[in-house]
């Protein structure tokens, strides 16, 4: 009821705000509150926002950011928007919130702001299409819906989100070993095939090849490691495998998409099913080859806690010869006060599936944060909000963020000639974009998201099988989106 | 003008009334209560009957008594009851064992021992989260300092975490651990409170230690043991941080307790109204055990008296 | 008046040295988190674990400042602001809950009401809820209020929070004292209030330490209230310390100790000081004469 009467009053106030568009603006002091994580590329936001906005509009801005630990970031988002103390302009928030908070009405409906500005339809057009699948629509449409609509912004779709950080994962991997000759003859000499040690190596390397490394490197204490003897265990390969909030679904998607299976798909409602679709051959099949990989990890995958935060520890010690992780914790790894291989490492293409035409399918699940505009916000500070927008995903501040710790979603900057060289795992981060999919928006996210993880992790820990695990989620998911209307 | 002054005089002295005493002396406290605590709990009871979720515009509508039904028919529901039943007593044993043999050695007077004591109290001062944090860290197998030490005895990296029963026992560790001082200073209490000439008399009988333990020592401590086991009940009933940073219920869920569940349910899947029926749930076991708490406490003053 | 505990034995110096060892095991995680708070990351993941290390002032520094992201130039981290507000908001709360509930204690100890008991019994099942069960309506009474993110929300709160514990450890205490010398003064003309503050307060000043004492160490380092109805401004350091959890790393270790570690001296200094009183309180003045 409050949503359609807020959209009733945005499409007036949108028509209205074109009609008068010559009418003078009185100049304002307006602050924008918005909740943010407190991490390098929102405390880069604000430095630089302090340095170099000026609003268009004549105001005095102030962006008061209100920075909280991320652990904590959820609950004191969650709380705040439904206990409606409507204290925040501007959220950042995951992707996956975006159904909970537009449905209960706190998240703004931007379409037709968009509409109306030239200068935001050429912000929308510019965006990489699989970022604003994820971060932007909702009811939710895949890359592949919105391409075939054509049109930027497509009608019919409702958009609400703009990149605040876009994150994939990438290969973290160290050149000293992955480039030692006599590692390289070994490898070569035990598998008939090359150890990944350039750019291009790794984006020939496929899940096999990944296995091989992690069974390669795979070394005890005492025994040489390009030809140092090691003082401690060493293993070759880890990626995601941990019991809270997304740190295995991430990583299983990847592997369900990209042999052909497939989620419970929000895309397709209401015919979607979530069982024998979840639950396929294919899809077991292909949680059991991202569980068979396991094997070859640190002993910390036994326990169902490896996350994304245990593999970069693991790396950044020098334990692991490889992980996938995201860009956003790139940073530390090249930091020499936290990291034993800040000047070893190399950053590469999340590996993938090898399909029959000997191409890479790499399709994962993307990462990362886009911002929203909530409900109950005067017109004068909307279109104050929109004009942080357009600063932000101005060119020049996203390379500012890029070279600072932040990212970008513009293919126009990714496209920049200098755009590859800021950072080096920025060549990778372009390549993983373009593969990007997202898990579920709807409402009930953390229930389907909860209790997969909680099965997946029977299956890591060793409980139960890859077969039984899927099948319980899918029992679990058909049951819950029946019941709520969302399967007919 | 006078009138006013007359009648606030009045007014004065029909409080002052020493009947009335004791309410306004009470009241401040009360006030306090109402507002913060039982008004806001009142608002939760009148939520659990209805099916209000706080991501949802929808207008709420009465269920009666759905949720709980709903909630006392959930089969996660009665398995994470029986997690955090194990949790609970595994940990409550194991403080009161600990802590009850710490009391036996600070009974003494010794050099120093208010310095050696304050050793034993630190853990009580830590904040759960830095607990969870560290415990997590000692149990890691790379990194760990109880997989570094076990190491010289077995040849595999020691994975605490990997089974359900290993997780429970990290957990329950941890906690014991910071709460076992608690358990210990109510049982020193009980120690120091034995009247010295009953030992006295037991050396003149020559009465074995055993039997001056069971016959002297254990009447003065057993309310106050019992005192123990239901508080630190209670207040592990409520653990969360812990659980939630050492395994975030894992393996699977077989250490998820019952307010990490609460916690989902309420702030992840907003089930607003659901969780505060199992809410509710969980209040009525606590006011169980409050009365027998209240019990013990009222046998032990009699039994003093 | 001031009752001598009764030990049940002396031991020496011997004994001094066994208990220490076992002290010392016991408190040897807290001296972990103490060293890793002079560690370097490195040094804190170091496998084995180091016990000796080269010790670095560097966590300590960035409790208070860390360095801005485009200039690199070190910025203040507010840190102290949230110190001092985790002492005035916890030392507040628990005083203001020690002096209401020292008031309702001495009358339901000396004039009891109509259902005393159940009164009482009331007042402790409150402090027996699991806190989440009332965070949703807390919240949105904050907000109606005004109360959100002010010093007196928050210190009313934990003063709620206190207020049972006190009652009913303070009541003990009055339970305690003999009524008949009360009484006798009320004879000799004495008012209520010479009564109460002369000769009632004196006698279990040993008790509201205890109840001061128990009082703070439960509020110090309370998490999920502190973390949802402060603002900026009235933040307390359990909550700031969150954000050493993760973020662009895991677990900052080295920071985290040094909050932890920053943040026990105060507690401990007051525990310690009142440590004898500490011992009589956590029985609820069950121990009688």
């Amino acid at each position: 009821m409050k949503l359609r009467k807020v959209i009733k009053g945005i499409i007036a106030v949108s028509v209205l705000a074109t009609g008068m568009s010559v009418a003078p603006v009185l100049a304002a002091d307006i602050t924008i509150t918005m909740a943010a994580p407190d991490w390098p590329p929102t405390r880069f936001m604000k430095e630089h926002f302090d340095k170099s906005y000026t609003s268009p509009a004549g105001h005095t801005t102030t962006l008061d950011m209100d920075f909280i630990p991320w652990p904590s970031f959820y609950e004191r988002v969650a709380a705040s928007l439904t206990s409606g103390e409507q204290k925040y302009q501007m959220i950042v928030t995951d992707s996956q919130w975006l159904g909970a908070f537009v449905e209960g009405g706190y998240y703004m409906n931007l379409t037709d702001k968009i509409a109306a500005d030239p200068e935001l339809t050429a912000i929308l057009q510019d965006l990489h299409p699989a970022l604003v699948s994820a971060y932007s629509t909702y009811p939710h449409k895949t890359r592949a819906q919105l391409e075939e609509i054509g049109e930027v912004p497509a009608p019919g779709v409702a958009y609400y989100g703009f990149p605040q950080f876009p994150d994939t994962y990438v290969t973290f991997y160290r050149q000293d070993i992955f480039c030692h000759e006599g590692e390289m003859a070994a490898f070569q000499n035990k598998y008939g095939t090359n150890l990944p040690c350039s750019y291009e190596d790794w984006q020939d390397t496929d899940w096999t090849k990944w296995g091989q490394v992690g069974e390669f490197f795979r070394r005890a204490k005492g025994d040489l490691l390009a030809g140092v003897a090691l003082d401690d265990d060493f293993y070759g390969i880890a990626y995601q495998a941990g019991k809270g909030y997304d740190f295995s679904t991430m990583q299983t998607n990847a592997f369900i998409w990209q042999q052909g299976g497939d989620i419970w798909d929000e895309s397709k409602m209401p015919t979607a099913q979530a069982e024998g679709v979840v639950n396929s051959d294919v899809a077991v099949k292909a949680f059991d080859e991202y569980l068979s990989y396991l094997q070859y990890m640190p002993p910390v995958s036994q326990t169902g806690q490896m996350d994304i935060f245990v593999i970069q520890d693991l790396f950044m010690q020098g334990k692991v010869g490889a992980i996938i992780d995201w860009v956003g914790l790139g940073e530390p790894v090249l930091d020499p006060s936290a990291s034993k291989v800040h000047d070893k490492s190399a950053f590469g293409p999340a590996p993938g599936s090898r399909k029959n035409d000997g191409s890479i399918d790499r399709t994962g699940n993307i990462g990362g944060q886009p911002f929203v505009l909530t409900t109950w916000n005067e017109d004068e500070v909307v279109d104050e909000a929109l004009n942080v927008v357009k600063w932000w995903l101005n060119s020049e501040t996203q390379l500012e963020a890029v070279s600072n710790g932040g990212q970008s979603g513009l293919m126009s900057v990714m496209a920049d000639p200098s755009y590859n060289g800021l950072r080096p795992w920025n060549r990778a981060h372009v390549e993983m974009i373009d593969w990007q999919k997202d898990v579920w928006h709807i409402p009930e996210f953390f229930e389907l998201l909860t209790q997969q993880q909680e099965e997946f992790d029977k299956a890591i820990t060793g409980q139960i099988s890859a077969k039984e695990a899927l099948d319980a989620v899918a029992e679990f998911q058909q049951e819950l989106l029946e019941e709520g209307d969302y399967i007919e | 003008m006078a009138n006013t002054a007359k009648t606030r005089s009045g007014f004065g002295a029909w409080l002052l009334d020493p009947k009335r005493r004791g309410a306004l002396l009470v009241a401040p406290a009360i006030t306090i209560l109402f507002v913060m605590n039982i008004f806001p709990l009142m608002w939760s009871f009148g939520l659990s009957f209805f099916n209000y979720k706080a991501s949802s515009l929808k207008v709420p509508t009465f269920k009666g008594f759905d949720n709980y039904g709903k909630v006392l028919t959930d089969e996660r529901v009665w398995e994470r009851f029986q997690t955090t039943a194990i949790i609970v007593s595994s940990s409550v044993i194991m403080q009161l064992i600990i802590g009850f043999l710490m009391a036996m050695m600070f009974a003494k007077v010794f050099p120093l021992r208010r310095i050696v004591l304050m050793l034993v109290l630190t853990p009580m001062m830590l904040s759960f989260v830095s607990v969870g944090v560290f415990f997590k860290l000692f149990y890691e197998p790379t990194f760990g300092i109880v997989s570094f030490v076990l190491n010289f005895f077995t040849e595999e990296r020691f994975v605490l975490l990997g089974s359900p029963e290993g997780a429970i026992l990290g957990i329950v560790i941890a906690d014991a651990w910071m709460w076992s001082p608690f358990v210990m200073l109510l049982v020193l209490a009980g120690l120091v409170s034995v009247p010295k000439y009953l030992y006295e008399a037991a050396e003149i009988d020559r009465a074995s230690k055993w039997r001056t333990f069971w016959t002297i020592t254990f009447p003065y401590i057993k309310s106050l043991l019992l005192l123990a086991v239901l508080f630190r009940t209670i207040e592990t009933f409520k653990l969360f941080d812990v659980v939630y940073i050492i395994t975030d219920g894992g393996p699977g869920s077989t250490t998820e307790t019952i307010a990490v569940y609460l916690y989902r349910t309420a702030f992840q899947f907003f089930k607003t109204s659901q969780s505060s029926a199992l809410a509710y749930i969980v209040l009525f076991i606590v006011i169980v055990l409050t009365n027998l708490y209240l019990y013990a406490v009222n046998r032990r003053e009699e039994e003093v008296e | 008046m001031v009752r001598k505990h009764r030990e049940i034995g002396k031991a020496g110096w011997g004994y001094t040295a066994t208990t220490s060892i076992i002290g010392f095991i016991y408190f040897f995680p807290v001296l972990w988190i103490i060293l890793t708070a002079f560690k370097t990351r490195t040094d804190a993941l170091a496998t084995p674990p180091k016990l000796f290390f080269t010790p670095t002032l560097d966590n300590f520094t960035s409790v208070f400042y860390r360095a801005s992201i485009t200039t690199g130039s070190s910025q203040a981290t507010d840190m102290g602001l949230y110190f001092f507000n985790s002492i005035f908001i916890a030392g507040t709360s628990v005083g203001l809950a020690l002096i209401v509930g020292t008031l309702a204690a001495y009358a339901f100890s000396r004039f009891p009401l109509r259902g005393n008991d159940t009164y009482l019994f009331i007042i402790l099942t409150t402090r027996m809820m699991p806190p989440i069960v009332v965070i949703i309506p807390i919240f949105l009474m904050f907000r109606l209020s005004g109360l959100a993110g002010t010093y007196w929300g928050i210190i009313l709160l934990y003063t709620a929070f206190n207020i049972p514990f006190s009652i009913w450890l303070i009541k003990s205490f009055f339970d305690e004292l003999n009524p008949e010398i009360e009484d006798a003064a009320r004879m000799d003309g004495s008012t209520e209030g010479r009564v109460f503050f002369g000769f009632c307060i004196p006698q279990i000043l040993a008790g509201l330490s205890a109840t001061f004492v128990f009082g703070l160490i439960l509020t110090w380092n309370e998490f999920l209230f502190a973390l949802l109805l402060t603002g900026v401004e009235t933040r307390t350091v359990p909550v700031a310390m969150a954000r050493t959890l993760g973020g662009e790393v895991g677990v900052d270790y080295g920071l985290l100790a040094a909050i932890v570690t920053l943040f026990l001296i105060p507690i401990f200094f007051v525990t310690f000081l009142l440590q004898n009183q500490l011992l009589r309180g956590v029985t609820f003045g069950t121990v009688k004469k």
